[in-house]
């Protein structure tokens, strides 16, 4: 088990941002759906370790995040994407890509056969040398997955990954996903449904802070039969696990 | 195949890639060569003195320690060294402090960092990375002031009275940019509060330099300074999220 | 860009550039090297050879010809690696013929069939392992997964079993003299 949640909450002031979620992950790519304002992002945030909870357990990789060595050891293992990600305008790609691979602790001599990889992973193998402040949104953000990718990480978390990307792009991110869900746990936080569909082996759906299903895609597709709103199977077992958990 | 030179017509007909050899991991072999990047003297040393790569390269990217960024401190600094060769006030000592918590402000922090979150997420701490510029930024600032002030001929007490209250005053600074998260308000927190330092010393001893020279205020200076970092440290201590 | 624009761009340090090269001309230059050297080297020789054409781009003259010059210098590099690799990988004749030159190099030169026999006897009696793993690698230049399979053993053991004969003919073969200095086939 990559990831162990135990009624994790997570409060801002007086409002609750995670209200007790309970998760396992082992590998595998699992999908995180849920619409704004659901709390996925906090979420998002504890298991990277830039945010503490208020309340509720919480292991990763094996570890206590509490304490400053295992968080260190959680760390260098881990991928990161955040929802918005800036960029040093002066750096290259391979410039930024190498800067997060330093500060991951990444041992030097493997740094630049890791940082090659990551950037032709993502499909910026012809701008490896060209400056960040050049480039097209889509760039950007899969840029920004491959610092997530470059150590290759057991943990990876993805905050809304394929903005910005064109549907031929989200293809080759899929298969990308796939391929490092056979040995990490990937989390990907999406808005986007088919998304979803296409990548993962099981989807959480969140609602003001809450989990209100956790499954296969092809059972969140069995909630929705008989639902009326949504275009796809998959839209329709979400808007159905919705409406019963507003109800 | 053939030999000899002629190979133009030739090559093209030499059979599909080897099933065994995989061209996509040669490339990345050559890739690696071709795109890696040297690190330069000052990162070199750097690594070697903090013992972490990752470390060195966030020092060295520093945006108040760019080339610009010194360049414009030096200019500052020339034009007190001037001016006080002109009037006779000590201006350098009086310069120096604001011009290095403007630096420090501008060390780190999410309103310099594009990359903050995520800087938040990484195997060397924030909080190495901001204590490791901050260090850096004020020693250079204090070796180009010490410099700059002894270069303007100012007496020794106020050539190095100075590094006591520039040290109250990059806390100040420091800690304003860390609680509100923006270097602005840490530049203007750190010049305000040495402008109203300045003027208190002229206001009790008559003196623009009082605040400088008087040893009265060291141990508050000091006191103020450490109670500036406490602050850093408890703010830095608990990654703050935003909803 | 046709290939000497790109050599030039390569020599202007445009990555790009030998990034287009190399899909244009690495397939080509591996089933060539495959010819004359084992799966496992054709790799490390194949990134060898475009990591020298990266450094030494500047000194290409256009002539229409940058194949012949990509081939020139692979085959420079594939004899270093020989040349590393002592004796007795020099033995495949094949780099040799691919274009019709003789070596003249005394490094390239192949040690008569009587110093091999001795040679071999170190792997090994006819049947062992070594002898055969040898055999089917070096004489029938058959890939590691067809020799895996013929063996019926795992991969991994096939290459450690290869490197461990590459080690044992090189001992054997540097108890001997140096023979023919200078003599060609």
């Amino acid at each position: 088990m990559n990831v162990e949640l135990t009624g994790l909450t997570r409060k801002f002031g007086r409002t609750q941002a995670v209200a007790g979620v309970t998760l396992e992950a082992g590998p595998g790519v699992f999908g995180l759906l849920g619409p704004n304002g659901a709390g996925k992002t906090s979420l998002l945030r504890m298991m990277a370790t830039v945010l503490p909870p208020t309340s509720g357990t919480l292991r990763l990789l094996g570890r206590d995040p509490g304490g400053y060595g295992p968080r260190r050891e959680i760390r260098r293992r881990l991928g990161y994407l955040p929802q918005t990600l800036g960029y040093y305008p002066g750096f290259t790609v391979y410039d930024f890509v190498e800067y997060f691979a330093l500060l991951k602790d990444m041992p030097p001599g493997q740094v630049p056969r890791a940082v090659a990889t990551a950037i032709e992973q993502v499909g910026l193998g012809d701008k490896a040398r060209v400056k960040l402040r050049t480039l097209s949104g889509g760039m950007l953000r899969r840029a920004g997955i491959a610092q997530a990718i470059v150590n290759r990480p057991e943990l990876l978390l993805l905050d809304e990954p394929t903005a910005g990307l064109d549907p031929e792009q989200r293809v080759a991110f899929r298969a990308l996903l796939r391929e490092f869900g056979q040995r990490a746990t990937v989390v990907v936080s999406t808005h986007l449904v088919e998304d979803v569909a296409a990548a993962c082996s099981e989807v959480s759906l969140m609602d003001s802070g809450r989990l209100v299903f956790h499954g296969t895609p092809g059972e969140l597709i069995a909630r929705g039969e008989g639902h009326g709103v949504g275009d796809a199977p998959l839209e329709r077992g979400y808007s159905a696990v919705l409406a019963a958990a507003r109800s | 195949m053939t030999g000899g030179d002629d190979l133009t017509g030739g090559y093209r007909g030499a059979g599909p890639v080897p099933g065994d050899v995989d061209l996509d991991r040669v490339w990345l072999g050559v890739a690696a060569q071709v795109w890696r990047r040297q690190p330069g003297p000052a990162e070199r040393a750097a690594t070697r003195l903090l013992r972490s790569p990752g470390l060195a390269r966030a020092l060295v990217t520093t945006p108040s320690l760019l080339l610009g960024w010194v360049i414009a401190t030096v200019v500052i600094l020339l034009t007190g060294v001037g001016v006080t060769l002109g009037t006779g006030t000590p201006w350098v000592a009086l310069l120096a402090p604001g011009v290095a918590a403007a630096g420090i402000a501008y060390a780190y922090g999410p309103g310099i960092d594009p990359a903050w979150e995520l800087s938040q997420s990484m195997a060397v701490s924030d909080r190495m990375v901001l204590l490791v510029r901050a260090l850096a930024v004020f020693g250079l600032n204090a070796a180009l002031g010490l410099a700059a002030s002894a270069a303007s001929g100012a007496a020794a007490a106020v050539t190095f009275g100075w590094l006591v209250p520039m040290t109250a005053v990059c806390a100040l600074a420091l800690a304003a940019a860390t609680v509100t998260r923006s270097p602005n308000v840490g530049v203007a927190a750190g010049s305000a509060g040495w402008v109203i330092a300045i003027l208190a010393g002229q206001a009790a001893e008559g003196r623009f330099t009082a605040a400088i020279t008087d040893s009265l205020f060291v141990l508050p200076y000091l006191a103020f300074a450490a109670g500036c970092a406490a602050v850093v440290l408890f703010a830095t201590r608990i990654p703050r999220g935003t909803p | 860009m046709d290939d000497d624009a790109l050599i030039a761009a390569v020599a202007r340090r445009d990555d790009t550039a030998l990034r287009e090269l190399f899909s244009r001309h690495a397939p080509w230059l591996a089933a060539r090297l495959r010819g004359v050297l084992p799966a496992a080297e054709v790799e490390d020789v194949l990134q060898e050879t475009f990591l020298a054409v990266w450094r030494g781009a500047g000194g290409y003259r256009p002539q229409g010809s940058a194949g012949g010059w990509l081939w020139g210098i692979a085959r420079r590099q594939a004899a270093l690696w020989l040349r590393r690799r002592g004796p007795a990988e020099l033995l495949l004749p094949a780099l040799l013929a691919a274009d019709g030159r003789h070596p003249g190099d005394p490094a390239e030169a192949a040690l008569s069939r009587a110093e091999l026999a001795r040679a071999l006897s170190a792997l090994g009696p006819e049947d062992s392992p070594a002898r055969e793993t040898w055999r089917l690698m070096y004489v029938e230049d058959k890939s590691v997964a067809e020799v895996a399979a013929l063996m019926g053993v795992p991969a991994g053991t096939v290459k450690s079993r290869a490197h461990r004969a590459r080690r044992l003919m090189r001992a054997a073969l540097r108890h001997r003299e140096p023979v023919q200095e200078g003599g060609g086939r």
